[in-house]
């Protein structure tokens, strides 16, 4: 079937593909001209496509007035380890649930779910007073902590399912080998799923990069902010600084994009050989 | 074996953690550290703030102050967690619809013992010093300055439609903006409110409209004791107010909020803007009109040829929960005095909260002059408190707001949003 | 130990669910070798991820929930008295709770729908290779790289009648004569606040749908072909029951995220005009705003009852309970 592609399917395919790249990078590409006005070009009608002067100007301002390269490094850092931690304890709990069976599973799994149901405001201040009892308010480390939480639950239901469809025969061959079950999983079963945990790592790492309302309410030095923190800082009560805000947008999906660029293989084989093929 | 390796690693690593948190704790010399929290944030401010405290930690070098600067969406509930826990805030920028709140719930400390002796008194004007001190006598912020309205308006616009010069009434206004209102163009009379916020500019007309007879300590009350919204001249003013949309605005005006408004003025399409003397800084910046191609006007007068200036109003706190009460109050009132005070309010565009300060040649200028003309004439502008501080304003907001917009899109009459109101109040103030 | 003797892969396995024999031995074996040995290594393995969730998601998460039944106003926290399921009843007797839930409805289904169809069709599209595949699956991901509430920004601003690009263009290329107020009337508000999200959400399940995809053997097409079945056929015959389990679980997923998704409607239109873009989430935040904490957390509790109900129905209407949760 894949070698077969009539003429009109072949059009409609470039045809769909090539529209659809358009109506999602259009608006990247508005962030992106908005980001290179000079502040009175931005408030102008009629709408420009194209700037009559590039200006750098905004760029210049986020590093000199904001330190934004602090806040980059605060995301990369906190996103990295928070992700990579997050990945590790969620392929043991997903490990367990798909090879395992136990009476609470079944509960278990709904636990994890529920989480992805339930408002964050609720467990806002009952966590913040914890976190100030733990002196962890203003703390990378605190951060990092509450975003592994926030993430093992999405990427132990993911993880499960690469779980299921490995087939046991090869940890069986290492633990008869003398590895533990840890040490099959790790030294067996891992490298088999690289790519799907690679792509538990992208999740993982996208959602604590996004992430506003946690790091707002437990950060508080410039030298602790993230991201999210201070593109919102340009959003004030009487007015948006879309020159700041946008090139500030640009600067911060160039990290996500290049992670995407690098990892788009592994998202589509990883969650493909986790699927298959015994 | 592998597993409890893991753990130790995770026990290590939360015992390093709590070590290394003992941040902000005194040094033991004598110095202090204020946690300092922002609620209006924004860049801009942040800075001049910033280069105001330094100023401030050259005057005390014991004290040293860490301002911290959510954004603005966040920072009220940033501010309540804080408060609520009792942790990480010593100053607090208070808001008028904050204050009450806070106090209520025994967030703020009363700073009248540590402002007794403060010689900075004398300089306030009369409104500073009415909302520095509640009617209890209690202190529970220091305002920075005063949010008041006036028009921006075109003058290139209305002088070419040959009017003689900016509508004084809000009659005037709805003429005015109707002749210039050319939605083929793109030309529009009128920056309509009717998102965020939408109830504040109908209130204004409403009170223009009832401005001699309203109780100057409750703007939203009558002398008789009713409310504003009972009144046959809100029915009037109503009528005024909604025409100016049909006739003189653009559509979707229905949505627009503050930056909306602020972008439809400053990029050349509409004629007239009610707003804040926040926005003269950013419509100085637009590259689409001059600065001879605008000025600003004095609040809209009703029939009775009076208007009632709405004063919002932020300020200083202190948390209840600081134990640097005293250090705190002194970086108020380093804030609230001389220098630092007039270089906050101009450089935020904000109407000065000390006498002298109205005299300075800042605010005799350009687009400031309207201000100075209605602070000159207080018996045309009066200003009257409206009751921002009650438990239930956002509730009111939020009310208020969605029924503005029920009449903008039909669901609703004129009629019922002023039964609607009327009813709102008359209640509220029956529990109170 | 226990372990399957079924081969891996017999009948069409997918991504998401363990294939179904696989399971059914796993759980015929459980039984037999239950050893204290058995319990402690699930134990050991599911600890880490239990204390973390347990400590900061849930211990605050039950803490919180208190405030659903006590009269918890932050304008007023002098007095939070415990009252039952009073804050239940003022949002059951509110008028706008049900608008509210109606939106919500159209909300979740005007926007999964489109986001599978488009997401399906993307990948389906994006099995082949051609050049520069890698590149454009990173340029179509880029919505992802930004938070939502930013998007909604940026939307807003599209949408804006008078200057925004979405008017603008449409009049350029002739589809429009006067501008169309897209968030200022309320029967096109909710449409632009839709678009929006399918905009945004699209790209999960292209990823999701393509990866899938891929895990359909060629085998199976060859064998098909062989039997001269059409394309459509074979996509409602092959390809769509054989990643059914994925697809299931993805759209479940989808519509917990989406109804609990409010930074977009916040961000374009705050829940208006008049509440017609209100979702129970966006109507909750600015419950939250006028400080009524208990009245909001009980509408969290309530969103989570609507969602574990759901989640319940969905999953045995689907009949791949023992698959998806088990």
């Amino acid at each position: 079937m894949i070698n077969q592609e009539t003429m009109p399917a072949r059009v409609t395919r470039i045809l769909f593909l090539g529209v659809w790249l358009i109506i999602t990078v259009f608006p990247l590409y508005w962030i992106i001209v908005t980001s290179f006005k000079t502040p009175g070009a931005i408030f102008s009608y009629p709408l420009t496509y194209w700037p009559e002067v590039f200006s750098i100007e905004n760029y210049v301002g986020l590093f000199e007035k904001a330190q934004f390269g602090t806040y980059i490094l605060n995301s990369l850092l906190i996103s990295t380890v928070a992700a990579i931690f997050a990945t590790l304890i969620s392929m043991l709990s997903a490990y367990v649930l798909a090879r395992f069976d136990f009476r609470t599973k079944g509960a278990l799994l709904m636990a994890f779910l529920v989480t992805q149901m339930i408002p964050s405001f609720i467990a806002l201040g009952p966590l913040y007073l914890m976190m100030v009892q733990l002196k962890l308010v203003d703390n990378k480390f605190g951060l990092i902590l509450i975003y592994i939480a926030v993430c093992i639950p999405f990427s132990t239901v993911m993880l499960r399912g690469f779980f299921a469809n490995v087939p046991d025969a090869l940890e069986e061959a290492a633990m008869i080998d003398g590895c533990s079950r840890i040490g099959a999983l790790f030294r067996v079963i891992v490298p088999v799923m690289k790519p799907g945990i690679v792509a538990a790592f992208i999740f993982n790492f996208v959602n604590c990069w996004n992430e506003l309302f946690l790091s707002v309410t437990l950060m508080n030095r410039d030298s602790n902010k993230t991201i999210p923190t201070a593109l919102n800082g340009f959003i004030s009560s009487y007015n948006i600084d879309w020159g700041s805000m946008s090139a500030a947008a640009v600067l911060t999906i160039i990290p996500t994009m290049v992670l995407f660029a690098f990892a788009s293989k592994y998202i589509v084989q990883g969650l493909t050989a986790g699927a298959v093929k015994g | 074996m592998a597993i409890r390796k893991s753990f130790a690693g995770l026990g290590l690593g939360l015992t390093a953690a709590l070590a290394l948190s003992g941040c902000s704790a005194d040094a033991g010399d004598g110095s202090v550290t204020l946690q300092m929290v922002e609620s209006l944030t924004n860049p801009a401010r942040t800075e001049v703030l910033k280069g105001l405290i330094a100023d401030f930690e050259e005057e005390n070098p014991d004290i040293t102050v860490e301002l911290v600067s959510p954004p603005t969406d966040q920072a009220d509930q940033k501010i309540q967690q804080m408060l609520q826990a009792g942790s990480g805030v010593d100053v607090v920028e208070v808001r008028d619809i904050t204050v009450g709140p806070f106090s209520t719930n025994g967030w703020l400390a009363d700073m009248s013992d540590e402002l007794e002796d403060w010689d900075g008194w004398a300089n306030l004007t009369e409104n500073a010093t009415k909302y520095a001190k509640n009617a209890d006598g209690e202190t529970f912020y220091v305002p920075y300055g005063f949010y008041g309205l006036s028009l921006f308006y075109r003058t290139d616009l209305v002088e070419d439609a040959g009017f003689d010069g900016p509508p004084a009434s809000w009659e005037d206004l709805l003429e005015q903006a109707t002749a210039l209102q050319d939605p083929a163009k793109n030309q529009f009379g009128y920056a309509f409110r009717g998102g965020t916020n939408a109830n504040s500019n109908v209130v204004v007309a409403i009170e223009a409209y009832v401005a001699d007879q309203i109780d100057e300590e409750n703007a939203f009350k009558l002398t008789n004791g009713d409310t504003i919204f009972s009144a046959p001249e809100a029915k009037d003013a109503l009528e005024t107010y909604f025409d100016l949309f049909e006739e003189a605005s653009p559509p979707s005006s229905v949505a627009w909020g503050y930056p909306e408004m602020v972008e439809g003025f400053s990029n050349g399409s509409t004629a007239f803007l009610l707003q804040d003397p926040e926005v003269i800084a950013t419509v100085e910046q637009s590259d689409a009109i001059t600065a001879e191609q605008w000025s600003t006007a004095p609040l809209l007068v009703g029939p009775s040829g009076k208007a009632i200036q709405p004063m919002a109003t932020a300020g200083w706190g202190t948390a209840e929960a600081s134990e640097h009460k005293e250090e705190a109050a002194k970086l108020i009132a380093f804030l609230s005095e001389g220098d630092a005070a007039t270089t906050f309010a101009e450089k935020n565009s904000l109407v000065p909260i000390l006498k002298d300060a109205a005299e300075s040649e800042f605010y005799k200028t350009g687009a400031w002059a309207s201000y100075v003309t209605m602070n000159e004439d207080p018996e045309t502008w009066i200003s009257a408190v409206q009751p921002r501080d009650s438990s239930w304003w956002t509730e009111w907001i939020q009310k208020s707001d969605s029924e503005v917009q029920q009449v903008l899109i039909g669901d609703m009459t004129q009629d019922e949003l002023l039964e609607s109101w009327d009813a709102y109040w008359t209640d509220k103030w029956k529990t109170e | 130990m226990t372990r399957s003797q079924t081969p891996p892969v017999e009948r069409p396995s997918t991504t998401a669910g363990a294939p179904a024999g696989q399971d059914n031995g796993l759980r015929a074996g459980s039984r037999r070798t239950f050893t204290l040995r058995k319990g402690l290594s699930i134990l050991a393995f599911l600890s880490p991820a239990l204390i973390f969730v347990a400590i900061f998601i849930y211990y605050p998460m039950i803490q919180g929930s208190q405030m659903a039944f006590r009269n918890w106003n932050l304008n007023n926290l002098t007095d939070t008295a415990w009252v039952g399921f009073g804050n239940f009843e003022k949002i059951f007797a509110d008028p706008v709770f049900y608008t509210v839930l109606g939106n919500t409805l159209v909300w979740v289904i005007g926007s999964i729908i489109p986001q599978f169809i488009l997401g399906f069709a993307i990948a389906l599209w994006l099995r082949r290779k051609f050049p520069f595949r890698g590149l454009y699956q990173a340029l179509i991901f880029f919505p992802w790289a930004i938070s939502g509430f930013l998007i909604g920004i940026l939307f807003r601003w599209m949408f804006n009648s008078e200057f925004g690009v979405v008017n603008d263009l449409l009049a350029k290329v002739g589809l429009i004569d006067t501008p169309i107020p897209w968030l200022a009337d309320p029967s096109t508000a909710m449409l632009a606040v839709t678009i929006a999200n399918v905009w945004y959400g699209v790209t999960f399940f292209a990823i999701m749908i393509l990866a899938a995809l891929q895990s359909v053997p060629d085998e199976l097409f060859e064998a098909a072909a062989l039997d001269g079945a059409g394309k459509v056929r074979m996509l409602f015959q092959i390809t769509i029951p054989y990643i059914r389990t994925t697809l299931a679980l993805t759209v479940l997923l989808r519509v917990i995220w989406i109804f609990n998704f409010p930074d977009i409607i916040w961000a374009m239109t705050g829940g208006g005009p008049a509440n017609q873009t209100h979702i129970v989430t966006t109507w909750m935040i600015s419950t939250t705003q006028r400080g009524d904490y208990g009245v909001a957390s009980a509408l969290g509790l309530i969103i989570v009852a609507i969602l574990m109900v759901f989640s319940a129905f969905y999953l045995v209407a689907i009949r791949e309970k023992k698959d998806v949760l088990s």
